[in-house]
């Protein structure tokens, strides 16, 4: 976990618009965490701040490619399946 | 063997300095690989109906009984077992196997009060109450107690009646346990005397012959392979991050944290999430 830690002191500015983003995302997880119909909105909307974040993240670390890009794609498509199939 | 694990799994000169777990051609064959055992269980449940599904432990007396302690705990008096909206209730759960559907409303547009009517029950206030796939009495309870208009049904104080149909059956192929509560205060005012409600559970058979083998819960069998699954990225990410690191290796990849940080979100919520739904 150390090396996380590392990767975010490089770039705190990116990073804690980030844990904002996560805190928000929780929250709100919470709040409708026995409205599954709800919850998989937010999953939906999450995914798609996720990518929005990795743009803005790596065109300021001037290394934004599409490679990238598709990595960040196939996690975000992989969590959106994963949540649609379990809640 | 040990060097293609070790290339999956660690970063390195023969995997461009990138687990290959992590590369997007892996990301897509766990997509891949996730899908196909979503398509296998939905196969499963066209070709062997009933195979798949929810065994549950819910009665309709445990639901009465734990309904009048939410009722208790903020001071409002009980609600008497009517043995005319019990039969409404049931009818309802049996309409929602027989027309396949979860809803208020079914298909052919029959309103719960449709089946208050139907049943012979006359009242001036009612109410009705869903649920399916909740494995104990508690849980369901629990999530209609946490969603306010379930809640306001239970803890309404114009109510003085309550019924409960608990029906085992197949739905959408998979079998579960359908819970329908319905309350109502009846027009003449006379509330009768309680009659327990029936331990035995209904069964309805919708889908030609069920087995009597308890039935595999298909959410769990994607819950599972989507928490292990996780688990191994978020695992291959630290590892990946920190032989990096070490290494001093400059490479154009994503932010592992920021990886690491959407996935424990995921991750969070599929541990935590509940069973059943409510309606």
């Amino acid at each position: 976990m150390m090396t996380v830690f590392r990767e975010i002191k490089k770039h705190p500015q990116n990073f804690i618009i980030l844990f904002i983003l996560f805190i928000g995302i929780s929250v709100l997880l919470f709040i409708f965490r026995f409205d599954s119909h709800s919850q998989r909105r937010i999953v939906y909307f999450t995914a798609g701040l996720y990518l929005a974040w990795s743009l803005y993240h790596h065109y300021r670390r001037g290394d934004l490619s599409l490679s990238i890009f598709i990595e960040y794609l196939l996690l975000a498509l992989f969590a959106l399946i994963v949540v649609a199939a379990t809640l | 063997m040990k060097r293609f694990l070790s290339r999956l799994f660690i970063p390195q000169e023969s995997n461009n300095h990138r687990a290959l777990i992590l590369q997007p051609s892996f990301l897509g064959l766990f997509i891949a690989v996730y899908l196909l055992n979503q398509s296998l269980l939905q196969s499963l449940t066209i070709a062997r109906p009933g195979i798949l599904g929810y065994s549950s432990e819910i009665t309709a007396d445990k639901v009465w009984t734990l309904t009048n302690q939410e009722r208790q705990s903020q001071n409002l008096p009980a609600l008497q077992y009517n043995s005319v909206l019990s039969e409404s209730a049931t009818a309802k759960a049996k309409n929602m196997f027989q027309q396949n559907y979860w809803a208020h409303t079914s298909p052919k547009g029959l309103s719960p009060w449709d089946f208050f009517r139907q049943a012979g029950y006359q009242y001036s206030v009612a109410g009705e109450n869903l649920a399916k796939d909740f494995y104990d009495t508690e849980s369901l309870i629990k999530a209609w107690m946490n969603s306010p208009t379930h809640r306001a049904n239970i803890i309404n104080d114009k109510y003085q009646e309550i019924g409960i149909g608990v029906v085992n059956g197949v739905l959408n192929g998979m079998k579960t346990t359908l819970v329908v509560e319905h309350f109502g205060t009846p027009l003449d005012g006379r509330v009768l005397a309680s009659t327990p409600p029936s331990s035995t559970v209904n069964t309805v058979q919708n889908f030609g012959p069920v087995s009597s083998i308890k039935p595999i819960n298909p959410a769990l069998i994607s819950k599972t392979l989507g928490l292990i699954m996780f688990l191994i990225i978020i695992g291959v990410l630290i590892v990946d991050s920190y032989i990096t690191l070490k290494n001093r290796t400059s490479r154009l990849t994503g932010s592992s944290a920021g990886h690491v940080g959407f996935l424990l979100i995921i991750l969070a919520l599929l541990i935590f999430s509940r069973q059943g739904t409510i309606f």
